[in-house]
């Protein structure tokens, strides 16, 4: 008798350390900071987890400016100390942050992607509202935007900064042929045909990852059937079979089919994207404005310092909207925890890390030493005065040069959707197995079913 | 000590700590995924939506389902009829050899240790298209370059090329050991009889290697349902989606897009045919082979 009890008991304690250890944590909607009743301020000392994704050797710049802000925010709140966590940018967005989400336990402050993550997270309750602090340091209106943080009419994150897109083109092969950047359409098309005919390949490819050709079909398309119709199509206004979205499709394979582009494109990484570009095979290379930061000394791009030039996707005949437009992107920003709001140390450690992070200094900084455009609206003279680099004054002078910017497609399409046309729908069309026509049908049917999908 | 021995409840003492193992990483994940797989779940929502079977249906009907299912289809095909068969002959080619036996077994053996990673990379530069060596040999035979990984008549074939590369060493390592293990004397009494090495081979030696030839058959089918990394490092599923496989397209179409209730019910998809093949598979042919005993 006395052993069963004995043999019972330790079940029991065994059966009560299991369980014990696999209690999860709560996964209740937090307060916003704003409706927090504020505590008694502890002396206690106090920890905070800073995840961010500056991890490897072309993202140490970025990684010294996010130390020096650490730096001063530890100086400015007493018994503050960061632990950063330093994870690869895809890791921390699709399986790290998800599952401390799904848990109930994100870090303190994180790397956080705008759309459509950081509304999935802000509807449960998950992420800090950032809008009473933003007003009380006086900057809620001097981001370029923060629609893609924004939910429900608050702002749950900030952008690290910015990036705009266009053709990067060898300033030396032009000066030789006695070429300028093209004004219009027509007359891009005379400069490909004529790169064609000298025996080089006219443009940049790499689309074993379809993000990486659909930079270049989103901005067809916007020219064609306007900025503003990317939009219209996850609320129903718009279809991606109107006639400009097909026209812009039907360019881009008209491009493919007349041989401007590598064969094999569809097996080729997005590394050898620039790698085409940098050795001199191709002529132009349609990129994301951070691309410039391989054009300097020590980096792969550095036999072109001086030789790379920046336009914007020229005017199309008959095109909808405003022709100067070019994508601007805010995608990539900080988010922080709501359970923040709790604590009076850590929610001034998160205020002291928002001003000292998004002032003009670090923005300046972030443009100068890394190549990422400011999120924030600078003074135009500052702006200018801090660049010395001949392609970022010329990158710069385009983006000021257009009147209006839209957002990349896939912060305003379903996830669904960006799914169809990036990993299905853009390959079908470079690699001949679909039409112009048949490609925005399919996308239409996706797009229908996402718009009533209530998941 | 003899009562002790006697009480069921020192056998449960004992059965407790492999069971609660069991229960923590085998039978919660399988039963939190079916629960899940019949929800409309995000992933962080603390409360996921009911929805019955129609995940379960959505997934039947997407064609790009089927493929995936079909592409893991070659997976296995490529694996019993072209793999096994060069396995047996390479390691009956290898058992046979008299000198240099160990260098021949670590030449086979190490591409099984390597990364997928790195034998992507590796297979990458064979396959591309301009200054590769595979474009390089028809270059010299004057046939045209063919792109491997882009021209979706070639990707699925490359694929499977190299995922074969990468583990029959790790097969013929287990199946030599099975020849190696053979009584030599059931084979020096053949050769006394007069039959010629090739009668020996499928004679004797196959009919006595035959169990390990299910266990690789039966490993094969099983490391072909969750095959996902090397098409990742190869072609991410493309060109548009012809490589696509059960578990990258459940990566793809669900996990990406924050449809963790879809992405259970790939898994739970991916984990009943697994069950099915290899349960036919069993039933059909290892249950009715003979047993082998010297």
């Amino acid at each position: 008798m006395k052993k069963r009890m004995t043999l019972l008991l330790s079940l029991l304690l065994i059966t009560s350390w299991t369980l014990a250890g696999c209690a999860s944590s709560s996964n209740e909607p937090q307060q916003g900071a704003g409706n927090t009743p504020v505590e008694e301020t502890s002396k206690e000392p106090v920890e905070m987890l800073l995840r961010h994704t500056q991890v490897g050797a072309d993202k140490q710049k970025r990684l010294a400016i996010l130390q020096d802000v650490v730096d001063k925010v530890e100086g400015e709140v007493p018994n503050l100390t960061f632990t950063l966590d330093g994870v690869e940018s895809d890791v921390n967005r699709k399986e790290k942050l998800r599952g401390e989400m799904a848990a109930g336990n994100p870090p303190d402050i994180f790397e956080l992607f705008g759309s459509p993550d950081s509304k999935v997270y802000a509807k449960e309750g998950m992420l800090l509202d950032l809008t009473p602090i933003l007003q009380e340091l006086g900057i809620q209106d001097q981001f370029t935007s923060l629609e893609p943080f924004t939910y429900e009419g608050k702002v749950y994150g900030l952008p690290i900064g910015g990036s705009g897109e266009g053709f990067f083109y060898n300033k030396e092969y032009f000066e030789q042929k006695g070429w300028k950047a093209p004004t219009t359409m027509a007359e891009l098309d005379n400069i490909l045909a004529e790169i064609k005919a000298d025996g080089k390949v006219p443009l940049a490819s790499a689309s074993k990852a379809g993000w990486v050709p659909l930079m270049l079909t989103n901005h067809l398309w916007s020219r064609y059937a306007g900025p503003e119709i990317t939009a219209k199509f996850a609320t129903g206004e718009a279809k991606w079979t109107d006639p400009g979205v097909v026209q812009g499709f039907a360019k881009h394979k008209e491009w493919v089919d007349k041989g401007y582009f590598k064969k094999g494109e569809l097996g080729f990484e997005y590394a050898e994207y620039t790698t085409q570009f940098t050795s001199g095979e191709v002529v132009l290379m349609y990129d994301g404005t951070w691309k410039s930061s391989v054009f300097k000394e020590g980096q792969s791009g550095e036999s072109l310092i001086g030789k790379v030039g920046f336009f914007n996707m020229p005017p199309v005949e008959n095109g909808a909207g405003d022709q100067t437009s070019l994508m601007r992107d805010v995608n990539n920003g900080y988010g922080f925890s709501a359970t923040v709001a709790d604590d009076p140390q850590k929610l001034e450690a998160v205020k002291a890390f928002i001003k000292n992070f998004y002032n003009e200094d670090m923005q300046v900084r972030g443009l100068v030493e890394d190549g990422v455009l400011p999120a924030m609206k600078l003074d135009e003279k500052v702006l200018t005065d801090s660049i010395t680099d001949d392609l970022m004054k010329e990158i710069v002078a385009v983006l000021n040069a257009s009147k209006t910017s839209f957002p990349a497609f896939d912060a305003l399409v379903q996830a669904d959707v960006t799914t169809e046309i990036s990993n299905l729908q853009i390959q079908k069309l470079i690699g001949g197995q679909t039409t112009p026509e048949k490609m925005a049908e399919e996308l239409q049917k996706v797009q229908e079913e996402a718009n009533a999908s209530v998941e | 000590m003899n009562t002790s021995l006697r009480s069921p409840l020192i056998y449960t003492l004992f059965v407790m700590p492999a069971l609660i193992l069991f229960v923590m990483f085998f039978l919660y994940p399988i039963g939190s995924s079916l629960y899940y797989s019949l929800t409309s779940w995000n992933g962080v929502s603390a409360e996921p939506r009911f929805v019955g079977l129609s995940n379960y249906v959505k997934a039947l009907t997407d064609e790009r389902f089927w493929i995936s299912t079909r592409n893991n289809g070659f997976f296995i095909g490529f694996s019993v009829l072209i793999q096994v068969p060069l396995i047996v002959l390479f390691s009956l080619l290898i058992a046979n050899v008299k000198r240099l036996k160990g260098l021949y077994k670590t030449a086979v053996f190490l591409p099984s240790i390597m990364s997928t990673a790195v034998i992507g990379i590796l297979w990458g530069f064979i396959y591309e298209p301009n200054i590769g060596l595979l474009n390089k040999i028809l270059h010299v035979l004057g046939i045209d370059p063919i792109y491997w990984l882009s021209d979706n008549r070639f990707a699925m074939l490359s694929i499977l090329v190299t995922n074969a590369w990468q583990w029959t060493g790790f097969y013929i390592v287990m199946v030599l050991a099975a020849i190696l293990a053979i009584p030599r004397d059931l084979d020096e009494a053949a050769a006394i009889d007069g039959a010629t090495a090739v009668q020996r081979a499928m004679r004797i030696t196959l009919p006595l290697i035959r169990p390990i030839i299910s266990v690789v058959i039966m490993l094969s089918i099983a490391g072909a349902m969750k095959a996902a990394d090397i098409v990742i490092v190869m072609t991410k599923g493309g060109p548009a989606g012809s490589t696509e496989v059960l578990a990258t397209y459940m990566i793809k179409y669900a996990i990406t897009n924050f449809k963790y209730g879809y992405g259970n019910t790939i898994a739970v998809l991916i984990f009943a045919l697994t069950l099915v093949l290899t349960a036919v598979y069993q039933l059909l042919v290892v249950r009715r082979s003979e047993k082998v005993e010297y």
